[in-house]
């Protein structure tokens, strides 16, 4: 699904299940988001990778790391405004504990033919990427299918260095 | 009963389980042997020690997993029960000290300290069985039994209200996650 005059477009909800199926991940967490439906949708008929949901995203940012500590390699699918809820413990566990915390961030409310700065996008819009530098958190953009490969480079990331990494999904997947 | 004599019970029927324990309760876990070995602290984030044990259980689900939390912290991220409760991790085991009180930052009040159940709020969020224990000789009696439920299980231990402070030891691991999973995994 594209948008007339969109900025971003959609990815396909295979194209980027295939991604993550790809990662090797152990678990899926996530907090329903609205803009990553059809995904959570396909990934939910993947019997082979246990999804769990969770009722705030700080509590599965918390999960995230006692999975990473008894040996598993989550990736977590949240959105925008989740991200804001959760920054303590963004900060207080994922990022002071030094654990990899690779999150598929929707981007839920985007104007998707406007640039995220725009003054006519929400405020989670425009803010989470000032927010996440001032956090010092990396983060990726997929804003259209050919950006897909950031989620292996963000997920890689966090491995190696032991922290946070966010992948910003521009449109909502189709 | 005090808080350090119920851990103290705990502490001995740790064995290779893996504890969390959480603020006020950690300087007591230490001194009482339950830390540093196959424990992780939690003080950056109050409300977290129930998930970041979750996680651990369902990454080790051999290994009994025993987080020790409190009361005012458990009450900042209170939707864990559910998620708890909907894993159904069978080795988990879960104590919240309860003294009523946020005893970190003064001693301020948790709300409804007068009324709330957190044995029976776990039962109602499906955790496979939960006792509020108030006596240390009962606790002492009904432990070892209860540590072989299928879990997860919920602990509420009513204390008394101390307000002598034990400083937490300086000799903590300088990595806590990665310290314990390379003991549990070998990383």
């Amino acid at each position: 699904m594209t948008t007339r005059n969109a900025v971003v477009e959609s990815v396909p909800a295979d194209v980027l299940h295939k991604a993550i199926t790809d990662l090797g991940v152990s678990h899926i967490l996530i907090v329903p988001d609205t803009h990553q439906k059809s995904l959570l949708a396909s990934l939910n008929n993947e019997t082979s990778l246990p999804m769990l949901t969770f009722s705030t995203e700080d509590e599965a940012i918390c999960v995230n790391a006692g999975l990473w500590i008894g040996g598993g390699e989550p990736l977590l699918i949240i959105q925008n405004v989740g991200l804001f809820a959760a920054m303590n413990a963004l900060r207080g566990v994922a990022m002071d504990m030094n654990v990899p915390t690779c999150m598929l961030v929707g981007q839920y409310g985007r104007d998707v033919t406007q640039p995220v700065e725009d003054a006519h996008q929400g405020s989670a819009i425009r803010l989470i990427e000032p927010v996440l530098a001032t956090m010092d958190v990396p983060f990726y953009r997929i804003d259209r299918p050919e950006d897909v490969p950031n989620l292996r480079t963000a997920f890689d990331q966090s491995r190696r260095e032991r922290r946070p990494t966010v992948v910003l999904v521009g449109a909502p997947t189709s | 009963m005090r808080r350090s004599e119920a851990l103290e019970l705990l502490a001995e029927h740790k064995g290779d389980g893996v504890s969390v324990a959480t603020m006020r309760a950690i300087p007591d876990w230490y001194d009482l042997g339950g830390a540093p070995d196959l424990n992780l602290d939690n003080r950056g984030c109050m409300g977290a020690a129930s998930a970041l044990g979750l996680g651990i259980a369902l990454a080790q689900p051999e290994r009994k997993v025993y987080v020790i939390d409190g009361d005012g912290s458990l009450l900042m991220q209170l939707g864990s029960l559910a998620s708890i409760a909907g894993s159904g991790a069978a080795n988990f085991y879960h104590f919240v000290v309860v003294n009523g009180v946020y005893e970190t930052s003064g001693f301020q009040p948790t709300p409804a300290s007068d009324r709330l159940d957190f044995a029976a709020m776990a039962l109602g969020a499906g955790y496979e069985a939960a006792y509020e224990i108030e006596d240390l000789g009962v606790l002492r009696e009904r432990l070892p039994a209860i540590l072989n439920e299928r879990g997860p299980v919920m602990i509420a231990l009513k204390v008394e209200l101390e307000t002598s402070r034990k400083e937490v030891p300086q000799d903590r691991p300088t990595d806590p996650a990665g310290y314990l999973r390379a003991r549990l995994v070998g990383d």
